[in-house]
C-alpha cells in the first residue's frame, strides 16, 4: 500500500492527455471528436459517430457490426482501439469532472 | 474479443507473456489482462497508473469496499465481465453473502453506513452524471464520509465507468465462476499497474 494519497486530478489528466492528445495510429483531432460524441457532444461521420454513442450510452449494446464498420473506416486493429479508449476514457472523465464539481461545491459551501 | 489481435497480443513479448501466465495459472489469461498488454504505450499504462492508485493506493476505504465499488458500477453499466471479476475479487476479503446482498440491493445490505451514502452517490454519477448536484454530495459528507474518501470513491466510479464501456465494446469474454476466482487471486497479490 502506497504511503501518500493518490493525485487523482493529475492522474486523471495524465490520462486524458495520453488518451485524447498524445501520439498514436490515429489523428488526435478525431480522437478529440470521438471524446465529445461520448460526452454528449455533436454528431461527426459514420461509423465513428455511431459506435461513440453507442459507448457512451450503453456499451454493452455495442454490435460485432458496429465494431466491424470502425474497424474497416479505421485501417488497422490499433487504430480503432483508440477510438473504442477515447470513446470510454471521455465518458468516464465526464464523471469524473462532473462528481469532483459537485464535490467542491458542497464542500466550499456555508456550513 | 471483438479485435483479435488483443487476443493474440501485439508483439512478441505480450505474446509470451500471455502465454506464460495462462499456462503458470492453468486458465486462460482474461481479457481485461490483455487489454492492459496491448498498445500498451496508449492506454495501458496511464490507465493503469490511474486505477491501481485509486483501487491500491492509500484511501480511507478498504480494498474490498473498493472492488464492490467497482463491481456496483458494472451492475449499474450491465457490464457482466467486471460485475462477475470485481465482485471475486471483494468476497476474498469480504463475506461472500455480504458481497453479494450489496450487489443485489446495496441500500438493505449490511455494508457501512457510509459505504452505502457513497453508492448512492455513484449510482446517480453513473446512471445520470449530468443530475448530480451539490446536495448529493453532501450526504455523503453528512453521512460521515471525508471529502478525501468520497474523490477516492468518485474515482474509483469513473475509473470503472471506462472500464466497463470498453470491456463491453471490445466484447471480453466471460470466465466460468471458477475463473472468475482464479483470476481474483492474482488481481488481488498483482494489482492493476500493467
Amino acid at each position: 500500500m502506497a504511503s501518500a494519497r493518490p493525485d487523482h486530478r493529475a492522474l486523471a489528466e495524465a490520462l486524458e492527455h495520453r488518451v485524447l492528445d498524445g501520439p498514436g495510429e490515429t489523428d488526435p483531432s478525431l480522437r478529440r471528436n470521438v471524446a465529445a460524441r461520448a460526452s454528449g457532444g455533436t454528431l461527426m461521420e459514420a461509423p465513428s459517430d455511431d459506435l461513440a454513442r453507442q459507448i457512451s450510452e450503453s456499451a454493452c449494446r455495442v454490435t460485432d457490426a458496429q465494431m466491424a464498420s470502425v474497424l474497416a473506416a479505421a485501417g488497422s486493429e490499433k487504430a480503432a482501439f483508440e477510438i473504442v479508449a477515447a470513446a470510454a476514457t471521455s465518458a468516464g472523465l465526464l464523471r469524473w469532472r462532473q462528481g469532483i464539481k459537485v464535490l467542491e461545491e458542497a464542500d466550499n459551501a456555508p456550513a | 474479443m471483438r479485435l483479435p489481435e488483443i487476443d493474440r497480443g501485439d508483439g512478441l513479448g505480450s505474446r509470451l507473456l500471455i502465454g506464460f501466465i495462462s499456462t503458470v495459472s492453468g486458465m486462460r489469461l482474461p481479457d481485461a489482462a490483455r487489454v492492459a498488454f496491448y498498445h500498451k504505450h496508449f492506454f495501458g499504462r496511464p490507465m493503469g497508473a490511474w486505477t491501481q492508485a485509486a483501487m491500491r493506493g492509500l484511501s480511507d476505504w478498504s480494498v474490498g469496499e473498493r472492488e464492490l465499488m467497482a463491481a456496483m458500477v458494472a451492475k449499474w453499466n450491465s457490464c457482466a465481465f467486471c460485475v462477475g471479476a470485481h465482485a471475486a475479487v471483494a468476497a476474498k476479503v469480504m463475506e461472500r453473502t455480504q458481497v453479494d446482498a450489496a450487489i443485489a440491493d446495496f441500500r438493505a445490505s449490511s455494508i457501512s453506513d457510509e459505504l452505502k451514502a457513497t453508492l448512492a452517490f455513484l449510482e446517480i454519477m453513473t446512471l445520470n452524471p449530468m443530475e448530480l448536484t451539490a446536495e448529493d454530495a453532501k450526504s455523503v459528507l453528512r453521512a460521515g464520509v471525508s471529502v478525501e474518501a468520497l474523490t477516492d470513491a468518485i474515482a474509483v466510479g469513473s475509473l470503472f465507468n471506462i472500464i466497463t464501456r470498453y470491456a463491453d465494446a471490445l466484447g471480453f469474454a466471460l470466465p466460468t465462476d471458477d475463473e472468475f476466482y482464479r483470476a481474483a487471486s492474482m488481481l488481488l497479490k498483482r494489482g492493476y499497474a500493467s
